[in-house]
């Protein structure tokens, strides 16, 4: 046997082990990316291609107020989530990393929202927020506050709910990264500072926070990332509301392409999406080399 | 000095334990208090409704509205449509990574790096940015409003190929000689030796790839039509809206949908934790 038909013949043996990852690769993540290039430079209905408009629709989308608005909103997300996120993940994992009885309990009760569906937090957090009758409401009647505050209808409200609900919602995932880091610092750090007389506060000043910088970034980065596509709980409290005030970019993609019936133009904003997402993406999995992991 | 001494004079050092504790017990409480709730409305007479907190959590119970939504709504329906949907997405998924993973991580061919850098591009097309395209593709392959459009864009994973990839190279290169001296085939040495050696890694990736599956929002919500089709996530609030100022109703609906991934919960507690920071990404 040549050496070329050996070739051929380990290539042939990969072939099967290769070819159904890459076909659903292939035309489910990677087509899209041509296809919706090819979208943003036409006139496109939900029932078909209509007309060549060249970067018609690019140029529309930056003179359209409604992306900048949403495209702002998203960021605001994304600032107002973040830090908190970060910083209660942080707490929640210092907690469920106690060595108590109460650990398994801890670390369940963080982590059960989780797993949760987002139709069922989503109602769940209407539904406690009700005006006159909400349980939120009527403790805080019980308390004494006699403000009736309509959670959804007021911009600020409306932002602090949904901020709270995703935060009680996710930020499960990110103590358990938080979890995994802490148990990964040696024993023998603790140890050896304990001989050296170094306080509790010292401990965690010198030795948890730095050990947990790697992870936290790693956090951070994912975070970005996943909040620049918040959507479904957005929706589902506030429908974007109120007057728009909280509707993030891609609950406009979504209008705009299935409601006004216009994909081209969906398309066209979901590249400048796409755009934000490929840096951030980038600059995660950079530092996550930088880090050898 | 061994460890449980060690921990017990971390004990007796902490001057806060006692602070940490109620703090820590106090966020749990707040944390699953809204579940309790639910299933505490869950039971209420239907079209209960009070301005007493109290109230939500004292008799009268009745399973009525349990009966009463399970015959006469789709919620059974698109309880088992999620499941089937998860189910057949995880088992796909962990397939068709696995395979790829192993030709990669074991196997001889050209262009390997290319096809493997190739695979690495997808951990940076983000799922959310490509649906107006996605949705098209789908619809031309005629696969909008059903299982299959459902599931099979979501069953290439290119952070499965990596994670099996590195599990694979892990695996010893005496062991894999040896199995090939002995006249074993690709397919054998992948099911018999090299799989059975990567459970841990199998198992992160099924847990992750169910639970994104089961809250899938954006995808159903785009790509099925009819109301027989509907996961949970999507059919839930048609119901809510429905009955918008009633209680009951809709909290059953939401408690039916959360019984049984709570249940799995805290049976599986264990691994999907470890399965998280195991993958140490999330969706």
């Amino acid at each position: 046997m040549n050496s070329k038909k050996k070739a051929w013949m380990q290539d042939l043996r990969a072939l099967p082990f290769l070819l159904p990852f890459f076909i659903a690769y292939l035309i489910f993540t990677i087509f899209p990316i041509f296809k919706g290039l090819e979208m943003s430079l036409y006139e496109w209905n939900l029932v078909r291609k209509l007309e060549f408009v060249g970067l018609e629709n690019y140029t529309e989308m930056f003179q359209d107020e409604f992306f900048w608005d949403s495209l702002w909103n998203t960021t605001l997300f994304v600032i107002l989530t973040t830090p908190t996120m970060v910083a209660l993940a942080l707490v929640l994992a210092l907690l469920a990393n106690l060595n108590t009885k109460l650990q398994t309990f801890f670390r369940g009760s963080f982590f059960l929202p989780s797993i949760l569906s987002v139709a069922v937090i989503s109602f769940l957090a209407i539904f406690m927020l009700q005006p006159y009758n909400g349980l939120v409401n009527t403790v805080l009647q019980l308390v004494g506050i006699n403000a009736e505050p309509f959670w959804m209808a007021d911009k600020t409200l409306a932002w602090v709910t949904i901020v709270v609900v995703t935060l009680w919602w996710t930020v499960g995932f990110n103590m358990v990264l938080f979890l995994a880091g802490l148990q990964d610092i040696p024993e023998s750090l603790y140890e050896a500072s304990e001989i050296d007389g170094a306080t509790r506060w010292e401990q965690f000043r010198y030795i948890t926070l730095p050990q947990l910088i790697p992870i936290g970034r790693v956090i951070l980065l994912l975070q970005i990332l996943a909040s620049y596509k918040v959507f479904a709980q957005i929706l589902l409290i506030t429908g974007g509301g109120p007057g728009g005030a909280t509707r993030p970019l891609i609950q406009y993609i979504y209008e705009v392409g299935f409601t006004k019936n216009n994909l081209g133009y969906a398309a066209t904003m979901s590249y400048a999406l796409f755009f934000i997402l490929l840096v951030l993406s980038i600059i995660q999995l950079r530092s996550q080399r930088s880090e050898g992991k | 000095m061994n460890k449980n001494s060690l921990k017990i004079l971390e004990k007796n050092r902490d001057p806060f334990r006692s602070v940490k504790l109620t703090v820590g017990i106090t966020i749990s409480i707040i944390f699953i208090f809204p579940i309790i709730w639910m299933m505490f409305v869950s039971v209420k007479p239907d079209g209960f409704m009070t301005t007493n907190p109290v109230e939500w959590f004292t008799p009268p119970y009745t399973f009525s509205n349990y009966v009463d939504l399970i015959m006469n709504s789709l919620i059974l329906r698109w309880l088992w449509n999620s499941l089937i949907v998860a189910v057949i997405t995880t088992i796909l998924t962990l397939v068709i990574t696995s395979l790829a993973a192993f030709a990669i991580s074991q196997m001889k061919f050209r262009f390997k790096n290319t096809i493997f850098i190739f695979f690495l591009l997808g951990l940076m097309i983000p799922g959310e940015a490509t649906i107006i395209p996605l949705y098209e593709i789908v619809k031309s392959l005629n696969m909008i409003d059903s299982y299959a459009g459902l599931i099979l864009p979501m069953i290439a994973s290119p952070l499965g190929v990596i994670i099996l990839k590195s599990f694979f190279d892990g695996v010893p290169r005496e062991v894999i000689e040896s199995a090939i001296m002995d006249g074993c085939s690709y397919l054998k040495l992948f099911y018999k030796i090299v799989l059975p050696l990567a459970k841990p890694a199998m198992a992160a990736i099924g847990i992750f790839t169910f639970i994104g599956s089961w809250n899938n929002f954006l995808w159903p919500y785009l790509s099925i039509l009819s109301e027989t089709l509907y996961t949970l996530p999507v059919g839930l609030p048609v119901f809510n809206s429905t009955y918008s100022q009633a209680y009951v109703q809709p909290m059953t609906a939401n408690a039916i949908a959360s019984i049984p991934v709570i249940v799995a919960f805290l049976i599986f507690e264990k691994q999907i934790v470890k399965g998280i920071s195991f993958t140490g990404i999330k969706g």
